[in-house]
C-alpha cells in the first residue's frame, strides 16, 4: 500500500510491537494524528498571526498558552519550540560558547551536543562515566578542577544528560549542577529521553536549561522539542534581536536570533500540542512502563548467558543487554547468522532490535501494554528455547 | 461541497484513526477484549453514520 509517489504506507506501529530504542516515545497519540492531518499545510499554524508576529505569541490554536504550559509544567520560566533537541543545544551553545572555550560534556552525551559545541567554537571535555556507566558529581567536580588546570579558566557550560542514550541510565543532574554552579558554570541537561517520560522538575534539578525532544518522548511529528530556562537564562539566549539594514534601516521587531526569528511550526507544532495533556497524564505513571520493563528484562534475565548492561534494577524503560553468551551463540552456526534474531522476533510480531545484532543491543518497552510486555517476554524465552538455549524458570 | 460535508470528512477521517490507535493497542495479535471490541463496534457504526450523511451531503 502506498501513500504516493511510491512512498509506502508505514504500518510498522500497527502490525508489530515496536521495541526499536529510540521510537518508543515518539509515538503519536490519536489527537496529534488528528491535528497533523488537518495542520499538514505548510504555514498552516500562521492564519492567525498578529502583531507581535511572532509565533509563540499565536493564540488561535493556542501556540501562547502551550508556551507556558510547557514551562509551568517543567518548573521552568520560559520556552521555546525547536526543531528537535539538537536545536536547543545549538542556540545555548551558540550563546555561551566562543572560540577555544573549554565545554563540559559527558563520555555518555549524545554526539549533537558535541556538534553545538564544535559549531560554536568550543573544546569538548569530557566527564568520565563510572564503571557503573554513570556519571557522578565527584566525577564531575575532578574534570572541572582539570579543566581549570589545563585552560586556566573553568568551562563555560555544561551538558549533562539526564537520561542517556548509550544506557538508558539516569544520571544525578542535581547533583552535578550543583558542583557546576559552585564554579558559576551554567547547566544544560539534555532531557531527550525523560521530559515526556517521566516526572522532571527544573528547579528541583537546579538545572538553567532543559532540553526536550518531542519526537522522541513527547508523543510528537520529528523534528520538534522545547528548550527551557530560567529566567536569568532566558534573557540571554531568547534576546532579541538588534540588527538593522544600512539601506532599508529595516528592524526586525522582538524576533530571536537563536531561533531565527519564528519557532517551531506546522503539523510539528500542533502534533506535540495535542499530545501534550496526554504526555503530561503519563509521566505520572511511569511506574507501570518500568513494571513492563521489569516483565521483559526478567525474561531476557532468565536466558542463560544474557546480562543487562544497563542499571539495573531499571529506572528507565530503554535498556542495553549484552546477549554475546546466548542469542549470539546461536549465530554462530545458524544458517540466517546473525539475522535469525530479528527474523524470529518478526514472526512474533516484534520490530525494532537492530537487524544482525545479536551481541550488545538495546530495546525500549516504553508504551507497550501489560499484554504486549508478557508477549515481548514469551517471545524471548520461546526464541531461546527453539534454538537449544536454556531458559530457567 | 458544504461546511457538513467538509465535517463529515473529518470526522470519518478521525473515527478511522481511533480504530488505527486500537490496532496499536492491540499489535500484533489484533484479538480485542470484550471493551475493545464494544469500543470497535462503536466507531465502525460512527463510521457508517459518518459516511452516510457525507454521501447525502456531497451527492445530494
Amino acid at each position: 500500500m502506498r501513500c504516493g509517489n511510491g512512498i509506502e504506507a508505514r504500518q510498522v506501529n500497527e502490525l508489530f510491537i515496536n521495541i526499536d530504542p529510540i521510537q518508543a516515545g515518539g509515538r503519536l497519540t490519536a489527537d496529534a494524528m488528528k491535528t497533523v492531518i488537518a495542520y499538514g499545510d505548510g504555514y498552516s499554524v500562521c492564519d492567525n498571526c498578529r502583531k507581535p508576529n511572532r509565533l509563540d505569541y499565536i493564540t488561535k490554536p493556542p501556540i501562547a498558552e502551550f508556551h507556558r504550559d510547557v514551562a509551568k509544567w517543567l518548573n521552568m520560566d520560559a520556552v521555546r519550540t525547536v526543531p528537535g533537541a539538537r536545536r536547543g543545544f545549538q542556540a545555548v551553545a551558540q550563546t555561551y560558547v566562543n572560540k577555544g572555550d573549554p565545554v563540559l560534556l559527558t563520555s555518555l552525551s549524545h554526539y549533537t551536543e558535541f556538534l553545538a559545541v564544535e559549531e560554536a567554537g568550543g573544546v569538548a571535555r569530557e566527564i568520565p562515566a563510572s564503571d557503573q556507566k554513570l556519571v557522578t558529581p565527584d566525577a564531575a567536580a575532578a574534570k572541572i578542577e582539570a579543566v581549570k588546570k589545563e585552560f586556566g579558566r573553568v568551562p563555560v557550560l555544561a551538558f549533562i544528560d539526564q537520561v542517556d542514550y548509550q544506557y538508558g541510565n539516569l544520571h544525578d543532574v542535581a547533583g552535578i549542577a550543583k558542583i557546576a554552579h559552585q564554579y558559576d558554570i551554567p547547566v544544560i541537561c539534555n532531557g531527550a529521553y525523560t521530559v515526556g517520560i517521566l516526572p522532571v522538575d527544573g528547579k528541583a534539578l537546579g538545572i538553567d536549561f532543559v532540553v526536550g525532544s518531542g519526537h522522541k518522548s513527547m508523543a510528537a511529528p520529528a523534528p520538534s522539542g522545547i528548550l527551557a530556562a530560567t529566567a536569568e537564562r532566558e534573557r540571554e539566549v531568547f534576546r532579541t534581536t538588534a540588527i538593522v539594514g544600512d539601506v532599508t534601516n529595516r528592524k526586525f521587531g522582538i524576533k530571536e536570533p537563536e531561533m531565527m526569528g519564528c519557532t517551531l511550526m506546522g503539523a510539528t507544532l500542533v502534533g506535540m500540542m495535542a499530545s501534550f495533556p496526554h504526555v503530561k497524564e503519563r509521566t505520572k505513571h511511569f511506574d507501570r512502563e518500568l513494571e513492563n520493563n521489569r516483565i521483559v528484562m526478567e525474561a531476557l534475565l532468565s536466558i542463560e548467558g544474557t546480562a543487562c548492561l544497563s542499571e539495573y534494577p531499571r529506572k528507565h524503560t530503554m535498556t542495553r543487554v549484552d546477549t554475546t553468551g546466548s542469542f549470539d551463540k546461536v549465530a554462530e552456526s545458524h544458517k540466517k547468522r546473525g539475522y535469525y534474531l530479528q527474523s524470529a522476533l518478526e514472526e512474533k510480531g516484534i520490530t525494532g532490535v537492530i537487524p544482525g545484532a545479536t551481541k550488545v543491543w538495546k530495546f525500549n518497552t516504553y508504551g507497550t501494554t501489560r499484554k504486549q510486555a508478557e508477549h515481548l517476554a514469551k517471545s524471548f524465552t520461546e526464541i531461546a528455547r527453539e534454538n537449544g538455549l536454556a531458559v530457567s524458570s | 461541497m458544504s461546511k457538513r460535508a467538509v465535517d463529515m470528512t473529518f470526522q470519518a477521517i478521525y473515527t478511522l484513526t481511533d480504530l488505527r490507535i486500537l490496532l496499536r493497542e492491540t499489535a500484533p495479535s489484533h484479538e480485542f477484549d470484550a471493551n475493545q471490541k464494544a469500543q470497535v463496534q462503536r466507531l465502525l457504526e460512527n463510521l457508517e453514520r459518518q459516511v452516510g450523511s457525507l454521501k447525502q451531503e456531497i451527492l445530494k
